[in-house]
């Protein structure tokens, strides 16, 4: 195998590019199930008092704590790839990845706050 | 090779207007776009979230967005996208581990990817 010389100032070609595939994996396990859950809910198949017997379970939680994380690794590494590919001045770069970090924390920590304050 | 910064005024880097288009350019991309739409569905997701969690008239409210024309089309899209991005990341998962990575298997592969979502996307706009 070729090995890459100069790895750039990331210092090391695996990191972002494992952590995207392992986020992946969680992914396509997990974003499947509240997708089918808004489903049902639409149908009416699911009624609110359903919803929450399913929402507020330790399991569905503890899912659902999972998936947030895994989305958040999984947003960050495409989107920051989007930019950088599109965005070539790197005062434009810099700033924008930075926004972007900021508000994907913004969104984890609000919505791992209504997850776990379901009583 | 040493960094040079880029003249801003270059060509970006996946050159759309000068290669010739072929069908796994059309799932890459596409890969990306139904990445943005589900990024951009999370905070909707949260609205939802926190209204089918609330009360009665809360969940009564977000109930009947959805069956609005608006609250249909997002479900479809959002579905669209999903089935789209999960599928096609399979496939590139599957490239990664060495499976069907020959040029022929790639674009066979993209293209039962598409076929497949166009699949569903009717599915769904029929059901909804």
């Amino acid at each position: 195998m070729r090995m890459t010389k100069e790895p750039g100032s990331a210092h090391s070609g695996l990191s972002d590019w494992y952590w995207q595939r392992l986020s992946a994996v969680v992914l396509a396990l997990l974003l499947p199930l509240p997708f089918f859950l808004l489903v049902a809910v639409y149908t009416g198949s699911v009624d609110q008092q359903g919803l929450l017997d399913i929402l507020d379970h330790v399991v569905s939680r503890l899912l659902h704590t999972i998936l947030i994380m895994a989305l958040i690794v999984h947003a960050y590494a495409g989107l920051k790839v989007i930019i950088e590919d599109y965005v070539h001045i790197v005062a434009w770069r810099i700033p924008l990845i930075g926004v972007m970090l900021v508000m994907m924390s913004m969104f984890g920590i609000w919505w791992l706050a209504m997850i776990w304050a379901w009583i | 090779m040493p960094y040079r910064p880029k003249n801003p005024q270059g060509p970006l880097s996946p050159r759309l207007s000068i290669y010739r288009w072929h069908v796994g350019m059309v799932a890459s991309i596409g890969h990306r776009i139904s990445g943005l739409v589900l990024v951009l569905f999370v905070p909707l997701y949260l609205w939802l979230l926190r209204g089918m969690t609330g009360s009665e008239d809360n969940f009564g409210i977000v109930s009947a967005w959805l069956h609005s024309g608006l609250g249909k089309v997002s479900i479809w899209l959002v579905g669209v996208s999903l089935i789209y991005h999960f599928c096609n990341g399979v496939r590139f998962l599957a490239i990664d581990a060495g499976w069907g990575d020959s040029r022929d298997s790639m674009r066979l592969s993209a293209r039962v990817v598409i076929f497949v979502t166009v699949f569903a996307a009717l599915l769904l706009a029929v059901m909804l």
